[in-house]
């Protein structure tokens, strides 16, 4: 009996390719219950046959074969035995796109109470359909993203987080390679020996020379952007290691953003270790304390002895 | 932040009332509301002064300066009540301290004298070897000796110093040599030329038709033309040694012993006209020569030689505190460049270019005229190497990744904490850290920016940002502190091997006498063995102590000079 009913249900979408309502299969089977109905309905649609669509007047159910098939049946498909809930958090998942959603926000766009979202995004999560990524920026948040989908930067903080620890190690070697590289431009420059004029522009180095340097030396597992370099480079620029100039640079040139092209150029400081470093108390941390005939002064200090015996 | 001590605020002066003890009629203190502003001065830069007094002068004018350091402007009676000194030492002590311009006087109405301590002067007695040796550098032993001899005795008059100078080379001198007074004469008139000895303010010539009584002090006045005008003098003369006892012994008859001191009884051609060291000019010199190795440092050294030639041209010119030397022509610069250089013109106008558009700034361009107008930006050369002092302080106490974000802060001038650790490339932790550390240390502050007139910290924007001024501030009061430290040092290491060194010089006096009545190598050798082989090495060591610690306060004063010259420059242009 409910064989035959799933069967004619199948028949009448194949006559109806625009999808049926309930009541005209209560029409064409009247000696069905509704209970049995809805049954047979059920099934086909969890064998996913059939596709459940909502119009204006009402559910609509439309026979699932290929042609019809559009992306969100696709994806439906892959559903097998979900049901309503599960495909609207699914849906507003998607809509997230790399950036991922919060599960508080699926909750304010569901109107689903937490524990039922808890276990569809469970139940999700090991159809692997979804995937939980870990924000950068507060690491007890979890974003839910499309199992498929790479994060956005913002979330894992790009190259330079893996696995949200920051890669100390790994900017420290690219920041010594980076002064490396430039500095022995600027070596090669120096005893060239010409005019002033082209020494100092060939002690130049463009961020895409850099770049270029960089990712032929193969050091990093990761993809790095031009971007990602000049971040670094400007970490040297605040290690007093090197300076940048700006120059116009015509629109096409190689390594030129929105007309312009920054140089980088390895430097020496302008002033040798300043006198009062040299000396023990421009470093002494118990200086506020030291006085003449108190526990600490200089007579009796330590780091002048030892100071004075090196 | 230290607290000044001394004096501060307002003062009033009262007059003394018949009752008062101790003061005469004739110097009643005028009843004015003496309303003044007395100098504050910190802690530590009265201990280094007391230390510097101490060294120098001794105990009394220790006693009498510091006094007047401490309370501003005061007449003579008073000093002398305040310190508890008998009024002839207290005359005595301040002979001293006007005749090395560490004390000036002024006269104010009914005649009272004030006397005020100039404490930046005082101070300055640390560089004096580095005067010293500019001298020699640049004038060669003749200059050395002649500026060493106007900073020991403050004021002299030029036939002094060069009689003076040449005795002195001539002991240095090879048997049968001796300078010549001509040549010590020509040095003090190119340092009177090139502004780094000047003439000291004098008495002016008045008239006697004046009735009145004489003022209780000299008002000195001194033109601007006057200045560097040497005295048309014929010194003739060669330098003197000094003869050692015995030669006079065996040598020269009684009879010619009246002749000498007959001698010292000419009338001196140039009495009061005296002569003192031009301190400015001496800083103006140390300022170049930091802004030269700047240069070289950052670019090469021709970019250092074209900049130490500009400077050159401009010592005249310029006044000393001008925040830009006079525009140069590349052309008169491509006339002054010294001999050896000989670049073309067009190799020097692309080196004028780069070091224009150098993002040091110390060069700019003003002008095309000429060739290209160039001008040194004083100001902000010392901004920078004012700049770069605080950079290396922050790198040698707190490491290099403090550093970076130190220049980071100086750099965008206000950040927030996570842009810090976003632009630095620190762990968020290891950053907070070390912001804390340097805002706990003064050399960063926080700006907060309420967004609600609660001013709730959550709803609070916190940014960082560096003052350079009062970081520079805070640094040179920690390097007096560190020189007066140095110094104290020095005197104890003095102090706890005295007693050795008062042995060794006796055993060398013993010697030195001995050698003169020409006694054997072995009575020599038993007398040197007086001083044992670890007593020998204990004073090596101490020899070798004490000359680091002056060397290290030499070097901390050169610190004290940067940030000094950037403070001033800064206070002048606001």
């Amino acid at each position: 009996m409910r064989f035959l009913a799933t069967l004619r249900i199948i028949e009448l979408c194949h006559q109806f390719p625009h999808g049926i309502t309930d009541q005209v299969i209560q029409n064409e089977m009247p000696h069905i219950e509704a209970q049995q109905r809805a049954v047979a309905i059920n099934r086909l649609l969890s064998m996913g046959q059939l596709d459940l669509l909502r119009s204006n007047t009402g559910l609509l159910y439309r026979i699932k074969d290929s042609q019809n098939a559009g992306p969100v049946s696709f994806f439906l498909s892959k559903m097998k035995g979900s049901d309503n809930q599960e495909k609207l958090v699914y849906q507003i998942i998607e809509d997230a796109g790399n950036k991922g959603i919060w599960s508080r926000d699926i909750r304010y766009k569901s109107n689903l109470p937490l524990t039922e979202i808890n276990k569809i995004l469970k139940n999700l999560e090991s159809k692997k359909l979804i995937k939980a990524v870990k924000s950068v920026a507060a690491s007890k948040k979890k974003v839910y993203m499309l199992y498929n989908l790479q994060p956005d930067r913002s979330v894992t903080g790009g190259a330079w987080y893996s696995d949200q620890d920051f890669e100390s190690e790994f900017v420290e070697v690219l920041n010594q390679q980076c002064f490396k590289f430039l500095q022995s431009k600027a070596e090669t420059a120096r005893e060239s020996k010409q005019n002033p004029m082209i020494q100092r522009n060939s002690s130049f180095a463009s961020s895409h020379e850099v770049w270029k340097y960089i990712c032929e030396l193969g050091i990093s597992k990761v993809e790095l952007s031009m971007e990602d370099i000049e971040t670094i480079l400007n970490t040297l620029i605040y290690d007093g290691k090197v300076e940048m100039t700006i120059i116009a640079a015509k629109e096409g040139t190689v390594g030129s953003v929105d007309g312009h092209m920054k140089l980088y150029r390895a430097v020496n400081p302008i002033i040798p270790p300043t006198g009062l470093v040299r000396a023990p108390c421009g470093l002494c941390p118990v200086f506020d304390d030291c006085h003449e005939g108190g526990e600490i002064s200089p007579s009796n200090c330590i780091y002048m002895t030892e100071w004075l015996e090196f | 932040m230290e607290q000044p001590r001394g004096k501060t605020g307002w003062t009033e002066v009262t007059e003394p009332g018949p009752g008062r003890p101790g003061f005469g009629a004739s110097d009643r203190r005028p009843r004015v509301a003496a309303l003044r502003l007395l100098s504050t001065m910190t802690q530590a830069e009265i201990k280094l002064c007391s230390l510097l007094l101490q060294e120098h002068f001794g105990e009394i004018v220790e006693k009498i300066g510091v006094h007047l350091i401490r309370t501003g402007s005061q007449p003579l009676r008073v000093i002398a009540h305040d310190t508890g000194t008998s009024l002839d030492q207290v005359k005595k002590a301040l002979c001293v301290l006007i005749q090395h311009n560490l004390v000036i006087y002024q006269v104010h109405k009914r005649g009272v004298v004030e006397y005020e301590a100039q404490c930046s002067r005082v101070l300055r007695m640390l560089r004096y070897p580095r005067y010293i040796y500019t001298a020699k550098t640049l004038y060669s032993d003749t200059g050395e000796l002649i500026v060493e001899e106007l900073l020991l005795n403050g004021k002299m008059t030029m036939s002094a110093v060069v009689k003076k100078v040449a005795d002195r080379l001539t002991e240095t001198m090879e048997d049968g040599k001796t300078m010549d007074y001509a040549e010590v004469s020509n040095t003090f008139v190119r340092l009177a030329d090139t502004h780094f000895v000047q003439r000291c303010p004098f008495v002016p010539a008045t008239e006697n038709s004046d009735p009145g009584p004489p003022p209780p002090a000299p008002t000195l006045v001194i033109n601007e033309k006057d200045m560097y005008l040497v005295p048309k003098l014929s010194l003739i003369g060669k330098g003197k040694r000094r003869r050692s006892s015995d030669e006079d012994a065996t040598g020269e008859p009684k009879a010619k012993r009246p002749k000498h001191t007959a001698d010292n009884k000419e009338p001196i051609p140039d009495d009061g006209i005296y002569w003192q060291a031009n301190l400015d000019r001496f800083h103006q010199h140390f300022r170049d020569q930091g802004i030269v190795s700047a240069v070289a440092n950052r670019m090469d050294q021709t970019s250092s030689e074209i900049v130490r030639t500009m400077l050159r041209m401009s010592e005249i010119t310029t006044p000393s505190n001008a925040p830009f030397t006079q525009p140069l022509s590349s052309n008169e610069i491509f006339r002054s460049l010294p001999v050896g250089y000989n670049i073309s013109k067009q190799v020097l106008d692309q080196y004028l270019t780069l070091l224009a558009d150098d993002p040091l700034e110390f060069v700019g361009k003003s002008g095309d005229s000429g060739g290209g107008m160039y001008v040194i930006n004083l100001h902000k050369a010392l901004g920078s190497l004012a700049t770069a002092t605080l950079e290396s302080v922050v790198q040698e106490r707190f490491g290099s990744r403090c550093a970076r974000i130190f220049r980071l802060v100086l750099q965008k001038k206000h950040l927030e904490q996570k842009q810090v650790e976003d632009f630095a490339m620190i762990p968020a932790k290891e950053a907070k850290d070390m912001l804390y550390k340097m805002l706990s240390e003064n050399f960063i502050s926080l700006q907060e920016i309420p967004k609600t007139p609660d001013h709730a910290p959550s709803r609070t924007f916190y940014l960082y940002t560096v003052n350079i001024l009062s970081a520079a501030r805070m640094l040179l009061h920690r390097c007096y502190k560190s020189i007066a430290n140095l110094i104290e040092r020095r005197q104890f290491e003095t102090k706890e091997n005295k007693r050795l060194l008062e042995k060794s010089q006796r055993v060398e006096a013993i010697i030195a006498s001995m050698q003169a009545t020409g006694a054997e190598e072995a009575q020599l050798q038993e007398i040197e063995e007086m001083i044992t082989a670890p007593e020998r090495q204990q004073l090596e060591t101490l020899k070798r102590n004490v000359n680091k610690l002056d060397a290290s306060e030499i070097q901390v004063d050169e610190t004290i000079f940067l940030l000094e010259s950037y403070i001033e420059s800064t206070m002048k242009r606001q």
